[in-house]
This record gives C-alpha cells, structure tokens and sequence, in this order.
C-alpha cells in the first residue's frame, strides 16, 4: 500500500472510533457511576440514544441569529479536527500536517464556540456559565498547555505522534499528576463541572440549547473524552504497545489504545462520582497552584530530566 | 407554675398600670398580658429585650361575631423559663389597626405582613407592607380569614395587585432563581442581585399557593379530622404538626393524655426526624453536585420508611394522632424489629459522619457559607438546626418539654460556626441522639391506655399552644376552641416560616453557587404553584402573567421562540 492509502485508512478508522465508540465510553462512564451509587444505571448505549433522540428533534432557539447556530456545530468540527493530530497507539493521520499548537489551539477554539454559545442568549445563567467557561479556560486548559509543553521540551520536538514514543521521564511523571486532575476539568466533571454546574446554572452556557444543536455539544463533550485520555495515554504512559510496523500491530495498537482511556476513564469517573463541585474561586486558586507545579515539570524537562 | 407567677409580677410591676389584664392562658403555663394597642410596640420592645425573650408568631383573629372586634396576639417565648408569653391587644371592628412592632422586633416582619393580608388588620408603620400570603389576583379588600368570608369563595381574579418586587442595585445583575429551579423541591422566587459572582441584594415571592389549611379547620372541620389536615401541611414531617394541633388542643381543655400515648408520641416523631434528617442530607450532597450522598443516603432511608410503614400503616401521613392520644399501639412484639432497623442505621450513620468530617473539598463548600450570626439568628427568630447552626441553644423538647421528652433526657446539638457546616454537624449528630432517644423510649415505655376519654363535649372560647421540634425546628400551634365541636381559630406556624426570613442576611455577600446550599442548609419546605413571573433580565422589567392570560397563550400555542 502506498502511503496515500495509508493515510486515508488511518483518518477513515480514526472518524469512525471518534464518531461513533465516544459515546460508548460515555455509557460505561454512566454505568459505573450508577454502581458507585447503589442504582441500576441505564444500558451502556444510553449515550447513543441520547444523540440520536437530541438530533432528530425540533430545534427550539430562544436567541436566533448566526453564533447560536453555528457555534454548536463549530465546537464539535474543532473538537473532531483536533482528534486527527494525536496518537491513538498509531501515529496521527494529520500527525505531520500539524503540531502540539495546532491541537491547543482547535480545542481552545472549541471551548470558546462553547462560551460564544452561552454569550449569544440572554439567559443569565448562560452569561454565568460562558464567563465561568472562560475562567476555567485560562486556568484548567492553561494547565493541560504547560503540561503538554513538558512533553514536548523533554522530547525536543512538537509533532505529537513524535513525542509519543519518547520514553519515560521525571518530569513527564509531574505532567501526567497535573495533566490528569486538569483533564476533570476540561471533560466536564466533577468537582470542576463548574460552567455547567446543573444545581446552580441549570447547565450554564447550555441553557438555551435543544435538540440537535444539544446533541451536538454533548457529542463534543463525549469526543473530548476520548481525544484527552488518549493524549494522555500517548504522551505520558505508552504502554502496553506492540512493537513493530506491521499492520496487525497497528490494528492491536490501535485497540489497546481504545482500552487504556477506557480504563482511564474509571478514573475520571469515580473522582467525579466521589466529589463534590467546587465554587469558582476555590478551582482558580487550585488551578493556580497546579499551574506552577505544571511549570516545574517543564523546568525538569528543560534539564533533561 | 412558678415561673409564670414570677414572670406575672415582673410584668406586673414593669408594665404598671400599662398591664389592662393578665392571666394564664392554658394548661401549660402560657400567660397573656393584655395591653392597649397603642402600647404593643412598648412592651413588645420589653418584653424582647428586657425579659430576653423570642419572637414566635403573630395571632390574629376576628372577634366581632363575640363583638369584641379584631384581636392581635404576638406570641413569645421564654426558653430559659420554659414558658409561653402572649401579648394581646384588641382593635375596632371598623378600620382595625395595630402600630406594628417589627421595628423593635424584627422577627415579628412576616407575622405582620400575614395578618395584614388575611384579615385586614392594619400595622402601622410597618417597613415591609407588601403583600405576603395573598395571590397576585386576589383582590384587595377581600380578607379570607374573617369570619364573614366563606371557605369557598372564589372571587374574581383582580389585577394589579402583586406585590412589586426590588429592582437590581447599580450595574447589578438579576438572577432568577425559582419559581422553579433544579433544586428547589417546591415553588418559591427568589429574585437575587448578583455582581459577577457576588450576591448583592435578595427579594422574594413565596407562598404560590398557599392552601388555606387554617381556613379549612375553623370552617368546615372538626376536631378530630383536623389532625388529618394538619399531617398533610408538610410532605415529609406531617407527624409534627398533627402533635402540635392535638397537643395545642388538650392544653387549651386541660385534657390528660395517658402516659403510654405521649411515648408513642416521641417514638414517631424521633423516627420522623431521623428519616427527614437522611433525606435532608441526600438533598445537600445533590445541591453540591454530590450525587453519591443522595443516592446512599436515600438508600439507608428506605428501611426507616418501610418500618413506618410497619407500624402505622403508611410511609407518610401517619394518621396516629387524635386529641386525646393515638389511635394505634406499638405493641411489644414490634420494638425488637424498630431497635434492629434503627441500629443498622446508626453503624452507617457513624461512618457517614467520619466521612463528611474528613471530606476536604465538602468542607470547602460548606464552611463559611451563608453565614447566620448568633445575633441574627436570634433577632429574626431562626428556629430548630438553622438557630442551633448559629450557636443558640434552643430546642423545643428541652426548652418547652412534651410529649414524653419529659421522662427522658434530650441531649441538645449546637455550634458555634454559624455556617452551613454548623447546620449540617447538628443534623447529623442530632439523628444519633434520635436513635438514642428511640431506644429509650422503646425500653421504658409504659403500658396503659392509649387515649383519653373525654366524658363531655369541649367548652367553646378556650386557647391553647403548643411546639413540636420538627427536623426543620420549631412548629407551633394555637388553637381557640369553638362551637360545633370545630376550632374558632387554628393558627400553625411551621418552622421554615421563621427560617427563610434570615435568608437575604445569611446570603449577604456570598456567591451565586452559594446561594443553592445556603437555601438548602435551612432544609426549606414551601408549597405549590399555578402562577408564573417573568423578568425581562435586559431591561429589569417584571412581567406578571395572569393565569387567564397563560392559559389563552396556552392555547394558541405558543410559536418558536415565542415563550418570552
């Protein structure tokens, strides 16, 4: 196979396990929270039906006009870019068109189609929920950066799928302790689901939205979650791997890969399901401290560490 | 009853010639000192602060049919002595008015308000006059509790008369919480100011449907099926109030209710509180977003609940209670199953508060928040675990013993950080003395009787009061007995009545996600709606639908995007 072929291959499986398995680690997610509860929980295809009620309803807008309608879809396509550039236990597809940057920059885009979203309405919990967006952005997301960073400085390089397979290192362990609890932020959990924080802002910037504008927030929100475990996975750990470049290795890889951030996401779920949601100021104040324990580790690297 | 006797000649010699009349009132000791209505705020003012003792509720009743005319009572009470004081005063029959005392006393604010509403008795010089209880529509001159206006009036909607509510201060912006909200288990509006984040200001729209419960039981009830009515004024801790009605009642005929009964009493209400006590904290981890606390502690409930069942026959609504005692024994043969449920609890409830203790981030949320001080918990009249949050020792069952809480000791939970930490300490160990408590009153109950027979028919014109400490604080009842074998006036005062008006001082200050827990740390109890309120959050303007007016918007269906 040529290595056009290669590539359209990868991007085609890459579509499809990020389309349509993201809603599965949701569901898992789901039941084992409802284990954590004592409750029965609903099917693990929830998620799927979930979507699939969401998109083939009425869109009902409170606020017409052209943010609340393209920003749904905006922050799903950014989202769904941004997967082409990071390692699924496979070098990316987009892996050399684009580098560590252009991923942050896709998912801050994102997370601001998300805060445009909330501005556009009226509601005041939207506003509330856009301006607590934003603040979790320049703290949490400023987190996941200098982690990331670190990765890079110890790996001398910036091409994701590059740094994937650099070993393991000092300064990488202090990345991934930070990079995990900023992670609970970003996905959207507890105890820093603050934006949406449906006891206080009835689900923030997302107030307003229903049917398939909803769906597709939420679809972005259950991607995230396998974009970020994945990096994660990738960068930090990078193991159990198969070596070789044979295409069976990669499909395996590429498996293994899908498992490890689903075991990743047991994690997420019972720090979510053990917590409860801070205030805004208590998560500036965390996030604060984590960010100087993020630039250490990048210092470490520097030092080759 | 020394201390009323004490009290007597303090009041006697303090008001002077002021004292127009005294006497004791019922068989617990309350006394009434009847003054002139032109003195009420004088010697509400001594009484308050020279005699130290705490607002309770304001009575007001319409004596013309016995052609006294309008008769306002202001209820206090005197924790240390254990007694009951009612300051009395009449007004005409034509344009009555009273000077108000919530300038001296501020927990009178609401009491006042409500018979300003309900019977159109006037306080002069009131802060707040706007209406309280009453409906939007309900027209203005109309006042269901005077006699002469039937229970089943239905008048025509009015308009114009809901009360205006506060516009934000400065730059301020409004943030609607209510009528509905997550988590709010019943309709309430609270219109709160916020800078950013920072709460700057509180209004507040209740009593959306206010049932006309008192109505019902001077009007249409007797007696004995008023503690049906009285169980239902409260969808968690209705035992409360049906003790509170019957126990109001005997004091007011002097009746002696068997010893066994009065255990019984305690029994139930114990077990009321420890099931609202573990709902109560599901409902505070849900507020934080915690849902794992909801869900097990709601689990642990369940058995509490099937045990209730076991013995009254219902999860809720009990129907035990009767003037004169209960209808239904627990016989022996039943105590072994209640200590085993109760005993399983109290091993998890241990663990729960180990857990809650060492919780860090719980804590973050808790501590500090929709602080109450000590001051004003006492000034606006706080109640049950929101006053004892704030470091005041009162609880009824010490305070103003019935029941059997006479016979046994009542081990009282305070704390002085004044935070909604401190409300939920004194739950969760106040459920262990309940525990405590049922095992006792289990292993010493005495056998007898379990109702008082009563050989003549209740003699009309006499009052009594009684309190319950409810899981959410005090409830109190009055009751003036009537012909017809029914009540001439019921007056019930539940316990987030007092509470929700320390609200806006408690929320001072904090955060709009602290509002939720704040509210929520009070353990809250409203009623039902119909109606709604619209804010313009633009403009500020508020909206009020009339209920005509949604239900022709209803009906021509509302178009896309049109629900504003």
């Amino acid at each position: 196979m040529n290595e056009t072929a290669i590539v359209t291959l990868k991007a085609l499986a890459y579509l499809a396990l990020v389309l349509f398995a993201s809603p599965l680690l949701e569901g898992v997610m789901r039941k084992v929270k409802a284990i954590v509860h004592s409750r029965k929980g609903p099917p693990i295809t929830q998620p799927y039906l979930d979507l699939a009620k969401l998109l083939i309803k009425e869109d009902v807008v409170s606020e017409p006009g052209p943010v609340a309608r393209f920003a749904p879809p905006a922050a799903f396509a950014c989202v769904l870019a941004s997967a082409f550039f990071v390692p699924f236990g496979v070098s990316a597809p987009a892996g050399s068109a684009g580098d560590l940057f252009v991923f942050i920059y896709l998912v801050t885009l994102s997370t601001s189609c998300v805060m445009a979203a909330g501005l556009a309405q009226s509601s005041p919990f939207s506003h509330l929920g856009s301006s607590r967006e934003m603040m979790m952005l320049i703290s949490a997301e400023a987190v996941i950066v200098i982690s990331l960073l670190g990765v890079a400085v110890g790996g001398h390089g910036a091409l994701l799928s590059g740094l994937a397979v650099s070993g393991f290192r000092w300064s990488s362990l202090v990345g991934l302790c930070c990079y995990v609890l900023a992670m609970q932020a970003l996905l959207g959990k507890l105890p820093f689901d603050i934006p949406e924080a449906e006891q206080e802002l009835m689900e923030g910037p997302f107030i307003e939205y229903s049917g398939p504008s909803l769906a597709l927030f939420k679809w972005t929100f259950y991607m995230k979650q396998l974009v970020f475990g994945s990096l994660f996975f990738n960068l930090f750990i990078g193991w159990p791997r198969v070596a070789g470049g044979s295409v069976a290795g990669a499909l395996l890889n590429f498996a293994v890969n899908f498992v490890a951030v689903l075991v990743l996401s047991l994690v997420v779920v019972l720090i979510d399901a053990t917590n409860p949601r801070l205030r805004i100021d208590q998560s500036l104040r965390f996030f604060g401290g984590l960010a100087g324990v993020a630039a250490l580790g990048v210092g470490l690297a520097a030092l080759g560490w | 009853m020394s201390e009323s006797s004490a009290l007597l000649s303090t009041l006697g010699s303090h008001l002077g010639a002021k004292l127009l009349e005294s006497f004791q009132l019922d068989a617990s000791g309350a006394l009434v000192a009847t003054v002139a209505a032109s003195d009420l705020r004088d010697v509400a003012l001594f009484i308050h602060e020279g005699l130290d003792a705490r607002f309770v509720i304001s009575v007001g009743t319409d004596c013309r049919p016995m052609g006294q005319g309008f008769r306002v009572d202001h209820i206090f009470s005197q924790d240390r002595r254990r007694t009951w004081m009612v300051l009395r005063a009449f007004t005409g029959a034509d344009d009555p008015k009273v000077p108000s005392i919530t300038p001296v006393v501020r927990a009178a604010a609401w009491a006042e308000r409500e018979f300003q509403d309900l019977l159109g008795i006037e306080a002069v010089g009131h802060p707040d006059p706007r209406r309280l209880v009453l409906a939007d529509d309900w027209p203005a001159a109309l006042h269901p509790l005077r006699r002469d206006v039937p229970y089943d009036i239905h008048p025509e909607p009015a308009v114009g008369q809901a009360p205006p509510l506060a516009s934000p201060p400065g730059n301020a912006m409004t943030v609607p919480i209510g009528p509905f909200f997550p988590v709010l288990e019943e309709p309430v509006f609270l219109k709160v100011f916020a800078d950013g984040e920072e709460v700057v200001g509180l209004d507040y729209r209740g009593f959306f449907s206010h049932r006309g419960i008192e109505k019902l039981g001077d009007s249409k009830l007797t007696y004995n099926e008023v503690p049906f009515l009285a169980e239902r004024i409260c969808g968690i801790c209705g035992f409360v109030h049906s003790t509170a009605y019957a126990q109001a009642l005997e004091n007011a005929v002097g009746a002696e209710v068997p010893l066994r009964a009065r255990y019984i009493r305690s029994v139930v209400l114990e077990l009321e509180r420890i099931h609202s006590h573990l709902l109560w904290l599901g409902i505070a981890g849900h507020i934080l977003g915690f849902d794992t606390v909801l869900m097990q502690t709601w689990r642990m409930r369940e058995p509490v609940m099937w045990l209730m069942e076991r013995i009254t026959g219902n999860r809720k609504s009990y129907g035990m209670n009767l003037v004169g005692g209960v209808r239904r024994d627990i016989p022996k043969d039943e105590h072994p199953e209640i200590v085993r449920v109760i005993q399983r609890i109290e091993k998890e409830w241990l663990k729960i508060i180990e857990a809650v203790v060492e919780d860090t981030p719980l804590l973050m949320r808790l501590s500090k928040v929709g602080v109450l001080s000590a001051l004003d918990a006492r000034e606006l009249g706080s109640v049950g675990p929101t006053a004892r949050g704030s470091n005041r020792p009162i609880d009824v069952r010490i305070d103003h013993p019935y029941a059997a809480y006479d016979r046994i000791p009542v081990h009282g939970v305070w704390k002085d950080t004044c935070d909604a930490a401190g409300r939920t300490l004194v739950r969760l160990e106040e459920t262990l003395e309940s525990i405590r408590q049922v095992k006792q009153l289990l292993a010493e109950m005495p056998d007898g009787p379990i109702m008082h027979t009563f050989d003549e028919a209740l003699p009309p014109g006499r009052e009594g009061i009684s309190a319950v400490e409810a899981p959410r604080g005090e409830v109190i009842h009055y009751v003036m007995t009537g012909e017809d074998a029914r009540p001439y006036r019921w007056r019930v005062r539940a316990p987030t009545y007092a509470n929700l008006q320390a609200l806006a001082a408690s929320l001072q200050g904090m955060r709009i996600a602290d509002v939720p827990i704040t509210l929520g740390s009070m353990d809250p109890c409203f009623s039902c709606t119909e109606r709604m309120q619209v804010v313009d959050v633009r403009s500020g303007a508020v909206r009020v639908y009339s209920p005509g007016e949604l239900r022709e918007m209803a009906r021509a269906g509302l178009g896309r995007g049109g629900a504003r």
